[in-house]
């Protein structure tokens, strides 16, 4: 999945916001700010979104999807005030036995590689996210706030969406891109194809009330 | 207003008018568009359903999950081969010899009979290697992939063996994850790809049935314009104009056939009409021309009698002798009365002619032998020109009244020879047919009629010539409405003039 913009981010932290809540309450969130140089960074603890159970997903050899977003959300409500937004690739390599993970945020949209040994350092790697850059702490709402997080697991991404758009234009081609007739109808219907809610598989885990106080200085 | 503004306003307009769609046109292309698009309405419903069951037929669950889970299999074929170069590797490792010295003839051998083993080296526990073997051959199974194996010995040394994995399953894997991945895509989209194609779908229709309306539109305005024309030329018909008419295109449709027949009944009415308005007019005309011959007629015998008493007194008259100049006065004024008077009882016998024209009795003739009874009874027209007949039609069948038919061909012939004098006249008599008329042509070479002459001179009393009455072309014109027919005044092709007598056809029966 890439992240050309931060207005992607953007969007997808308003669709947090705005979009379809899961059915169960929010689980808690633990979350620990800090600003430093002006940025306000949070370390979130998103376990609770990764359960053991999750190794069967997405150890099968096939590009898995975790997004995660976390926004500042004021506590009388409205638009986050501040947010950040990553997408991980984790590919199952079925030959060396490891992970292979990209990580795209905002700051780096082409992506930082690493390979983790098994699916613990996987699960470490997730649910650790740490300092993790919200935005100009000035833009801090003065009253209390929470910090939400969002996690969805294999999101429908925008490759996925090229790819399937592809493959209804040409389907006799589409998979091995080896060309093909394009219909009408099947052009017509892949450029109106569109990005489908989110599935269920959405966490949103929310922390406590918290207030400017509570952000450490380094 | 601006000198640019004008032009542009009338393109303006003329584009409003193009643009602007009648009723009629709107129902055509409405019905077209209903008819194009009714049947795809309906198939939209069913494309979308269609669309749901090749989504499924596609996109079986079992289909979807065991194409996800060929990784995975690639996995487990993966680590069954490890797990059997491990023991290979454990197995060589057991056969390596005491005497260090035969370990490469060892090696070699394990390498001859393990397969896919490319390289195994012997080190020491010290690290330096003891021996160690390679397969040099191009392995048979093409390109391929180290798979390493290490094995621990007995005495802290290793042993550590290079096995080959095939290429293929690597670019097999990343293939059929491409594929599990675009089906997981795909199953994922599945709602919204139904969704797709019942839009693309309709939006397939509105573009189908917006071209099915500017065709309809297109298809319809060619009728709809001609159908438009026609209303107005009635309406200007309706108003009195009888001059409108239509054009009927080149197609040969309902429609043309309706402006065609709607032109023809225009005509007709307009000869109608033109024939009645005429005759009306002659019929005045003959009244004063029957009165004008009643009181000239009248006083012309005792102004003829009182001169010869005149006259005669005088010869018996003693004065005659003494006043001889008198006799002479007397005698010339004599001989100028009797001119006049028979000038004055010629007049006045044609217009007693004129007024007194017979009503036209028809009876069935062929015009053609009508001319020539014409020319053989008629020896003074034989006489004053040389006379041509043309027969075009072999057979003309009309009704016509012989005697008044003479009389206008004996007026025209007497026109035509008047017209060349001095010289001989030459006229052409020619008979021909269209497909409902009769048209009898009386040509000359004379100097022809003057256009602006040609709208008067069928007038009662207009005439060109310095003895006639202007009444002979009158009885002629009047003669020929009589029988239904028309007379056309026009040029003779290399000069003179030629008259043009249209009459029905004769239908027997």
């Amino acid at each position: 999945m890439t992240l050309r913009r931060t207005g992607r981010a953007a969007l997808a932290a308003l669709a947090l916001a705005a979009g379809p809540a899961p059915a169960a309450e929010p689980a808690p969130l633990a979350v620990q700010l800090s600003s430093r140089g002006g940025r306000l960074t949070a370390t979130v603890d998103l376990a609770t979104a990764f359960p053991p159970s999750l190794e069967h997903e997405v150890a099968n050899g096939l590009t898995n999807y975790v997004a995660v977003y976390v926004a500042v959300l004021p506590i009388r409500g409205g638009r986050p005030a501040l947010l950040y937004g990553r997408v991980v690739e984790i590919l199952y390599d079925v030959w060396e036995e490891n992970y292979a993970v990209t990580v795209k945020d905002p700051h780096v949209p082409q992506g930082v590689r690493l390979v983790l040994p098994d699916f613990a350092a996987l699960r470490r790697f997730l649910s650790e996210e740490r300092d993790l850059d919200l935005g100009p702490v000035a833009l801090l709402p003065a009253g209390g706030f929470v910090v939400e997080a969002r996690v969805e697991v294999n999101p429908l991404s925008s490759e996925q969406l090229q790819r399937t758009r592809e493959f209804i234009a040409n389907p006799s081609g589409g998979a091995r891109g080896t060309g093909g007739s394009r219909s009408v109808l099947g052009a017509m219907a892949s450029f109106l194809l569109r990005e489908p809610d989110p599935g269920s598989d959405v966490v949103l885990l929310r922390s406590r009330l918290l207030g400017p106080g509570e952000v450490a200085a380094r | 207003m601006s000198g640019g503004a004008g032009p542009a306003a009338d393109r303006l307009r003329r584009a409003g008018a193009f643009l602007r769609l009648s009723r009629f046109e709107l129902k055509i292309a409405a019905a077209l568009v209903l008819a194009a698009t009714l049947p795809l309405a309906g198939a939209l419903v069913l494309a979308g359903r269609v669309a749901e069951e090749n989504l499924s037929l596609g996109l079986d669950p079992r289909v979807v999950d065991r194409l996800a889970a060929v990784p995975g299999l690639y996995g487990d074929l993966f680590q069954a081969r490890k797990q059997l170069y491990a023991e290979q590797a454990r197995a060589i490792a057991r056969a390596l010899p005491a005497d260090r010295t035969r370990g490469g003839r060892a090696l070699a051998a394990a390498i001859g009979r393990t397969p896919r083993l490319r390289r195994a080296t012997w080190i020491g526990a010290d690290g330096v290697t003891i021996a160690e073997g390679e397969n040099p051959a191009p392995s048979p199974e093409g390109e391929w992939r180290a798979a390493p194996a290490r094995v621990a010995l007995p005495d802290g040394g290793r042993l550590e063996c290079l096995f080959e994995i095939e290429a293929r399953f690597f670019a097999e894997l990343d293939e059929a994850r491409e594929l599990g991945e675009l089906v997981q895509g795909v199953d994922a989209l599945r709602a919204e790809i139904r969704r797709s194609y019942v839009r693309a779908f309709g939006a397939l229709l509105v573009a189908m049935a917006l071209a099915a309306a500017t065709i309809g539109i297109f298809l319809a305005r060619r009728t709809t314009r001609r159908v438009s024309d026609l209303v107005h030329a009635v309406k200007r018909l309706a108003g009195g104009d009888l001059a409108v008419q239509v054009d009927p295109g080149r197609a040969s449709d309902e429609v043309a056939g309706l402006a065609r027949a709607f032109n023809a009944m225009v005509r007709e009415v307009r000869e109608s009409r033109d024939r009645i308005v005429y005759l009306e007019k002659i019929s005045g005309w003959q009244e004063v021309a029957r009165r004008l011959a009643h009181e000239i007629k009248n006083p012309l015998t005792p102004m003829k009698l009182a001169f010869q008493q005149l006259d005669a007194r005088w010869r018996k008259s003693g004065a005659r002798d003494a006043d001889p100049a008198f006799g002479r006065i007397l005698a010339e004024a004599g001989e100028i009365v009797d001119d006049e008077i028979g000038t004055l009882q010629r007049l006045v016998d044609e217009f007693s002619s004129f007024a007194k024209l017979p009503e036209v009795r028809p009876e069935p003739a062929d015009l053609g032998e009508f001319v020539d009874d014409f020319l053989r009874t008629s020896p003074d027209v034989a006489a004053a020109a040389d006379v041509e007949v043309v027969k075009a039609s072999p057979d003309t069948p009309v009704a016509l009244d012989r005697a008044l038919m003479r009389r206008v061909l004996a007026n025209l012939c007497a026109n035509a020879v008047e017209a060349t004098r001095p010289g001989r006249a030459r006229i052409c008599l020619g008979v021909a047919r269209t497909r409902d008329r009769a048209v009898l042509t009386v040509a000359d070479e004379g100097p022809g009629i003057e256009r602006a002459a040609r709208e008067r001179i069928f007038d009662p009393y207009y005439t060109t010539k310095k003895t006639g009455t202007g009444l002979g072309l009158a009885i002629v014109k009047k003669i020929v409405l009589q029988h239904g027919g028309e007379i056309q005044v026009g040029d003779r092709p290399g000069g003179g003039a030629s008259f043009s007598l249209v009459l029905p056809l004769r239908v027997d029966g």
